[in-house]
């Protein structure tokens, strides 16, 4: 028999006050096997870890139970302190007597008798478990990040600059991303696009990265270190090896697209350049509002080109490619104004969102950056923005805080005025939330010195009435209603995820959160990794985030990728799926379950086998098998039977 | 005898002259003597909300420029108002060039005739702050010493429990005046601790009294003075001490209507700050018009001489 | 026989625009205190520590967010000018600087001016002429009339 060493944390009196751990020692004491029971205020503490280790050589134990917190935070802590007093790691159990004891329980009595369960499960599970290695897998150093916005940019430029080959892949025909749209940047005001630009020029001039614009992720296999994933580029039509990015084509194109880079407020032709700084500077052919590909005619694009770069006949091309990680940056949207019924529901021309106000704003935008109204290009006098359009509202459309808005409604305030003197600003809110560096003084400044005036209240109803938009608001301040007649609206409108996210995620079999947003491993300790490993985040597809935050974000996720390039080998957690060959029948349920591709039929053995590197250990193909061939190592059927049977009380 | 220029101010030298006698008393008994300003007029007790209202700094202006004419360089005044009015003025004086500028274009229209007959007559110079504004209390701190007032102590308000009262003017505005932190000054307790007398904490000590409210509205008076006196009181107070005729009013003629408002409220001496410097240092009782007070001090002013008996 | 009546004025909504919100009666409050009124982040801490709050029907800092948006029918026809009794207390605890007495000083003068006094020396009884301290009654004459 095992000889089994248990030791009960008090974690101050984070367990203790709740839990009598001396009771629970004392008592899982007298179990059979169990040859060493004390109890101590904190085990992961250098002297708590010393006591275990001083233990396992002193009392020749096989096998150890630490009773304390999660095993999510100090599981490793431990086993590695086992390995050092030379136990294998997975002998070593955590018996979780705090998150799912102390800390839900108030009557002391009762959570003892539960933690001393806990306690005894765990050692009936432990008596059971094998001494298991880590499984070694060696490294692709390349990565993939997906999404060429300012986070994918930063990240892909941050991972290149270290060495390592990048793939960085952007659904649009240029990177960019909505930083590319924006005027000005908040506090400091700079222009966006001349800090964006040299970023996205060293992008597409980097050695180690493979820009692919016009592109997206098909489909991903493999675990961390060794994907394989398959990129579609879309057709543009066009040639790109040969076209020089001259621009005739899209000169002489007679067709009219509105230009979704400037939010309809302009158009371009059916072959185009979303705009003057694109990366790469190539043209595309939107097919669906191309005259050719209608009616078969024009092509006044391919008899002006005259190195005949224009490929009516060119199709979508799928690339396979080798990475061992993935960045995903993944962008985000804001809320469409139709959704904002009470807002005019997008039909008042004169009620426009953030982004849009953001191209009016841009000195290369349409209007060359004077602020002109969509009704009738008149110059606005009584501007009215509405922050909180669609967010902090959990009844109707979303509950979180969008974040940026407070920030960047200040700056449109502040810019509105400074091109349009005589104007006079109003920003309705709920709260200001200026938390970053020299925001709440860029607001004391707006607010003090611009002239803008904020009421504070969230705005019911927004209508026309013949030239004017009618705001219906109110300030809490004075305890009275508002009524502003306006010439223009401006709302800042909810950041959400991109609809791809979500395809995105199943694709990727990453998590996103309830609000569509990625789901990273940790709220505080792993906020840039993804729960499956490989996977990093960056920027607004993980939460609404300013453009500082992204980057500090992608920088953050470049240097877990590099940090992952540096290692030899990748070692992975052992306690996979295992399969009993003469007990499996070939049924392959195992295979329909598996959410990481781990399971594959052995057509010559007839048999479903495991691959232990893309196995994570979930479980779910152990729980399908019909006839108990496939087993969870170190957690088989009768070890959860045994644990079962002593959280009952019994044995 | 070291003379120091003094403004009393309308207040101390009409209907609150008993005040000004003992300010006058004490300072001889610690060996310096008020010497008034030859002539001098009201102030004006509150400065102007703007600079375009220049003209209502124009009063205080005059008095301290003729300060400095007489060749004098420090201003003690012993009312609040007077010394806030007095202080502000000079503050504006001195960090706004328009406001000195605009004053003296006022004040040099008051040339003396001589100045235009006699050509040798002084040329003009512009007032531009350089009188030092003090409230006696600050001159006993900064000049005299607690120390040397110590010294001269010959009647110990020993056993004395002291509310110290600051009012408003006397500290606020901080930026303009300076005198003492406006949140926790200490001013006044260094000068009761200097007599001998033990001070009593109390939280109303800065708050409002009501000032010219007591006239327009003295039911509002009536209820700060009630908050201010019923806090010193039930801290144990034997009296309250302060530095300004118009609290000095308030606190103590409002305990009459305290009294029927609030039954139940017990009256507590007030006394100027000026009267018990005069008494501890030697001073004549019959001299500080206490009989001017509405309410009775003489337990308190009893046991000052009973204390001084005894030892 | 059915009445019909209109709300009550102060009920209506306040009807913003450019020159209530910067002009008029708000720029001509910054002149005379010299104070910016846009500079209130309405923290409240010049109503909490008002020695007259709850003699007010209006408090401070809601005075302040009113003058920002030009309300001057609100602010003049409000007793909160006339209660206010110059303490400083709000103006040396105004986390943004603002003088907020002088801010009532200019109301109280803006009040004045179009028309009659709040509180003449026809009113001060014979009692108080005789007994008041002068800083009590030049300051009351100062601030309450013409």
């Amino acid at each position: 028999m095992k000889r089994i060493g248990v030791f009960v944390c008090h974690c101050g009196i984070n367990i203790a006050s709740t839990v009598d751990v001396q009771k629970v020692a004392e008592e899982v004491g007298k179990m059979p096997g169990v040859v060493f029971a004390t109890d101590y205020i904190y085990m992961c503490s250098d002297p708590g870890q010393a006591l275990v280790r001083e233990k396992i050589r002193e009392e020749n134990l096989d096998a150890v139970i630490v009773a304390a917190c999660s095993p999510n935070l100090h599981e490793s802590t431990f086993r590695t302190a086992a390995g050092e007093a030379g136990l294998n790691p997975w002998q070593l159990e955590i018996a979780n007597i705090r998150e799912q004891c102390s800390w839900v329980h108030s009557d002391r009595e009762k959570a003892t008798e539960k933690a001393i369960r806990i306690v005894k499960a765990m050692v009936e599970k432990t008596r059971l478990n094998e001494s298991l290695d880590p499984i070694s897998v060696p490294i692709t150093r390349k990565a993939l990040v997906i999404g060429g916005g300012i986070a994918g940019i930063q990240a892909a430029l941050d991972i290149a600059d270290a060495g390592y080959e990048v793939i960085l892949v952007e659904k649009e025909p240029s990177i960019g991303g909505h930083m590319a749209q924006l005027s000005e940047t908040f506090p400091t005001l700079d222009c966006s696009q001349c800090i964006l630009t040299p970023k996205m020029v060293a992008v597409g001039k980097h050695g180690n990265i493979e820009l692919m614009t016009y592109s997206t992720v098909e489909e991903i296999s493999g675990y961390v270190g060794n994907f394989t994933v398959k990129i579609r580029r879309k057709a543009a039509y066009v040639d790109w090896s040969i076209c020089t990015g001259c621009g005739q084509c899209t000169e002489v194109c007679p067709a009219k697209v509105p230009s979704s880079f400037d939010r309809n407020f302009s158009t371009h032709g059916a072959v185009y350049v979303p705009f003057p700084q694109a990366v790469p500077n190539k043209p595309v052919i939107d097919r669906e509002h191309c005259i050719h590909f209608k009616t078969g005619k024009c092509g006044l694009c391919e008899k002006t080109c005259e190195i005949g770069a224009i490929r009516f006949d060119q199709e979508d091309q799928v690339f396979r490619r080798e990475v061992g990680a993935v960045v995903v940056a993944a962008g985000y949207d804001t809320l469409p104004l139709s959704e904002l019924k009470e807002y005019g529901a997008g039909r008042v021309p004169d009620v426009i969102d953030g982004l849009a106000f953001e191209r009016l704003l841009s000195a290369s935008g349409p209007t060359n950056g004077e602020i002109r109204r969509p009704s009738d290009g008149k110059v606005p006098k009584e501007v009215v923005f509405v922050q909180c359009a669609g967010s902090r509202d959990p009844e109707r459309h979303k509950p979180y805080c969008s974040k940026i808005c407070c920030m960047y409604t200040t700056k449109h305030a502040l810019l509105y005025r400074h091109r349009v003197h005589d104007g006079q600003p109003y920003i309705f809110y709920i709260d200001i939330r200026t938390g970053g560096k020299g925001y709440e003084e860029f607001y004391h400044r707006a607010e003090e010195d611009e002239g803008i005036i904020y009421l504070r209240g969230k705005v019911a109803k927004i209508f026309r009435d013949g030239a004017e938009t009618v705001v219906w608001g109110t300030d809490t301040l004075t305890g009275k209603n508002v009524e502003i007649r306006a010439d223009l609206v401006v709302l800042a409108t909810a950041v959400i995820p991109r609809k791809s996210t979500a395809r995105l995620v199943r694709k990727l079999h990453i998590q996103a959160g309830p609000n569509g947003f990625l789901a990273e491993a940790h709220p505080k300790l792993r906020p840039v990794e993804s729960i499956n490993s490989g996977f990093y985040l960056a920027g607004a597809a993980q939460g609404p985030k300013d453009i500082p935050e992204s980057v500090a974000q992608a920088g953050g996720a470049a240097c877990k990728v590099i940090s992952l390039f540096s290692r030899n080998r990748l070692e992975q957690d052992p306690a996979v799926a295992w399969v009993d060959e003469d007990l499996c029948g070939g049924c392959r349920i195992c295979i329909s379950v598996c959410p990481y591709d781990a399971r594959k039929f052995d057509e010559e053995k007839g048999i479903a086998v495991v691959n232990e590197a893309l196995c994570e250990g979930c479980g779910s193909c152990v729980a399908a098998c019909a006839c108990g061939a496939t087993q969870q190592k170190n957690l088989t059927d009768v070890q959860i039977k045994n644990m079962i049977t002593a959280s009952l009380g019994g044995k | 005898m070291v003379k120091v220029a003094y403004y009393p101010g309308c207040a101390l030298k009409d209907r609150s002259s008993h005040l000004d006698a003992s300010a006058r008393d004490a300072a001889e008994r610690l060996g310096f003597q008020l010497d008034e300003l030859e002539s001098w007029t009201c102030c004006g007790a509150v400065p102007p909300v703007s600079r375009e209202r220049v003209m209502n700094l124009v009063a205080s202006s005059r008095i301290l420029k003729n300060t400095r004419d007489s060749g004098r360089d420090l201003l003690v005044t012993i009312c609040d108002f007077c010394y806030n009015t007095l202080k502000r003025t000079n503050h504006r004086i001195r960090k706004d060039e328009i406001t000195r500028r605009r004053i003296n274009t006022y004040l040099a229209q008051e040339k003396p005739e001589r100045d235009y007959i006699e050509e040798t007559a002084s040329p003009w110079t512009d007032y531009a702050g350089e009188v030092r504004v003090m409230h006696l209390m600050e001159y006993l701190r900064d000049v005299t010493g607690y120390d040397e007032m110590r010294k001269r102590l010959s009647r110990p308000l020993e056993g004395l429990k002291l509310a110290p009262y600051y009012g408003c003017v006397m500290l606020r505005p901080e930026n303009e005046i300076g005198l003492d932190d406006p949140e926790d000054p200490s001013i006044i307790e260094g000068f009761i601790e200097a007599l001998g007398a033990r001070v009593v904490n109390y939280p109303y000590r800065t708050e409002c009294c009501g000032s010219y409210l007591s006239v327009s509205d003295p039911d509002v008076s009536t209820r700060l003075s009630y908050k201010i006196l019923s806090s010193a009181a039930g801290k144990g107070a034997d009296a309250v001490i302060l530095s300004c005729p118009l609290c000095f009013h308030n606190l103590d003629s409002r305990q009459e209507a305290i009294s029927r408002v609030f039954p139940g409220f017990k009256p507590i001496p007030v006394f100027y700050f000026t009267q018990l410097l005069s008494l501890a240092m030697g001073g004549d009782r019959d001299r500080q018009g206490f009989s001017r007070h509405h309410v009775d001090v003489s337990g308190v002013v009893d046991s000052i001489f009973a204390e001084k008996e005894r030892q | 026989m059915s009445k019909t009546s209109l709300p009550p004025p102060e009920n209506l909504p306040m009807r913003l625009t450019r020159d209530t919100v910067s002009e008029g009666f708000k720029k001509r409050v910054a002149e005379l205190s010299g104070q910016n009124p846009d500079s209130c982040y309405q923290c409240g801490n010049c109503s909490s520590g008002c020695p007259l709050a709850c003699e007010m029907n209006i408090l401070p800092s809601r005075m302040m967010r009113l003058v920002q948006l030009g309300q001057e029918e609100t602010v003049l026809e409000s007793g909160t000018i006339w209660i206010c009794a110059s303490c400083f207390q709000c103006t040396v605890r105004c986390p943004r600087g603002i003088d907020i007495q002088s801010v009532m000083d200019a109301l109280r003068q803006i009040a004045l001016d179009l028309g009659t006094d709040h509180f003449g020396p026809d009113q001060v009884t014979p009692e108080q002429a005789a007994t008041v301290p002068q800083p009590g009654l030049v300051s009351l004459y100062r601030k309450l009339s013409t």
